[in-house]
């Protein structure tokens, strides 16, 4: 038979969750019948609470490592979303409007370039690389290799990063893709980028996509890194 | 401060809205605890997305009180769980059964600020502060916070209770209970 300050100190331990799942039982099942350890039980557990709160993570991400990762919640956002009741207001993205939609800004982007400087013939290397971009982001036999969020297209030799809904990177960061070449074990930076104001992104890759076993995506601090410094938030195999 | 009650109610209706507002209000608890318990970001990353997606898919687990304490408590038992895994894989076995927490009547207590928290924990003599930091955080039990330290069981007991019973003083005001 232990002593009453004894099943206190018992109630503190229960409290703070550091009894065996045995021993927590019975603090429980002593609780049930003893009303000065419901009482000191009910005294200490806002001190318990408090202190999971002195684990709380900085509202500044600037701050610390313990700031949580805004993708985190895109994560989180993006799955709830896809179950939430219909709403009048809700837009659904279906995964085949992708690449559509992604031309539209593409060919968008070239005419708002081609109306304010209206020197086309001083851009022609790039209208041509625009053109490339829309002939093969439309190309029939064009590949596309689709993850949660965009796609992967190959046309030959050329590969594309196409994505939407996608949040801005945190301050002082980009988005960093990468690709592993076929039999490699590592994977080898390839372009930084940013998405538009809407969230989109159509990013040609230099590499050749035939010799790729398969193109990744993370966030990276400006400039980009050697090698991923966090978790991918998109990996396709190609 | 939207009432977390109500908001469960929306998110049991399935709105994504009421469902987000819970999360601005509480991840940096979720986020912050599953950090100090594991030390690794991938895997704070992985219990805050499971806590939450568990409040999602379950919003009646939560049986009113206050939301923090509940969600706190949710979040600490998921860090012990994929601590547990991670140690079942690395050593083939579990030290000792881990912590549970009973659904007892719960406080009702204010939004309590990370900050001002932390001021009152460092206001605690360290040897009360550390053997309830180890505990709660460590996921340890008193038995071997003793050993660790070369107390005996009893003197661990004591500090453990006094600094919690001290922590809580130098709360009123900032906790309602």
């Amino acid at each position: 038979m232990i002593s009453h300050d004894e099943m206190l100190d018992n109630v503190t331990a229960y409290a703070l969750g550091l009894l065996p799942a045995s021993e927590a039982a019975a603090v429980a099942a002593h609780m049930e019948t003893c009303e000065s350890c419901r009482e000191e039980y009910r005294f200490l557990h806002p001190a318990v609470t408090a202190l999971a709160y002195s684990a709380e993570a900085s509202a500044d991400p600037a701050t610390g490592a313990t700031a949580a990762s805004p993708l985190m919640k895109a994560r989180i956002m993006k799955q709830v979303r896809s179950e939430a009741a219909p709403r009048r207001t809700t837009w659904v993205w279906p995964a085949y409007a992708v690449a559509a939609a992604c031309l539209a800004i593409a060919i968008a982007t070239g005419l708002v370039d081609l109306s304010l400087n209206g020197k086309l013939d001083r851009d022609r290397a790039q209208s041509a690389v625009q053109a490339q971009t829309i002939a093969d982001l439309t190309a029939p036999d064009a590949r596309r290799h689709r993850f949660a969020g965009g796609e992967v297209l190959t046309h030959g030799d050329r590969l594309y990063l196409t994505m939407h809904g996608l949040p801005a990177p945190p301050a002082g960061h980009v988005y960093q893709a990468w690709t592993l070449a076929k039999g490699a074990k590592k994977v080898a930076p390839s372009k930084t980028f940013e998405p538009s104001a809407g969230g989109v992104a159509v990013v040609p890759l230099p590499e050749a996509a035939t010799t790729l076993a398969a193109v990744a995506v993370s966030v990276e601090p400006a400039g980009g890194s050697m090698q991923p410094t966090t978790k991918p938030i998109a990996l396709v195999t190609l | 401060m939207e009432e977390a009650g109500r908001l469960l109610d929306r998110v049991q209706a399935r709105d994504a809205a009421a469902f987000e507002v819970l999360y601005d209000q509480y991840h940096r608890l979720v986020y912050g605890l599953a950090m100090r318990v594991l030390s690794d970001p991938a895997a704070a990353e992985d219990v805050t997305q499971a806590v939450f997606l568990k409040v999602w898919s379950e919003p009646r687990l939560f049986r009113g009180g206050n939301f923090g304490a509940w969600i706190a408590r949710v979040a600490r038992n998921r860090a012990f769980d994929l601590v547990r895994s991670r140690a079942v894989r690395a050593e083939g076995e579990f030290p000792e059964s881990m912590p549970v927490d009973d659904a007892l009547e719960e406080t009702a207590l204010a939004r309590i600020d990370g900050e001002r928290v932390r001021d009152a924990l460092a206001q605690l003599p360290p040897e009360q502060r550390e053997p309830i930091e180890l505990g709660f955080f460590g996921g340890i039990t008193q038995e071997q916070i003793a050993r660790q330290t070369g107390l005996p069981l009893g003197t661990v007991k004591t500090r453990i209770r006094t600094g919690l019973r001290r922590l809580r003083s130098a709360l009123e005001g900032a906790v309602t209970a």
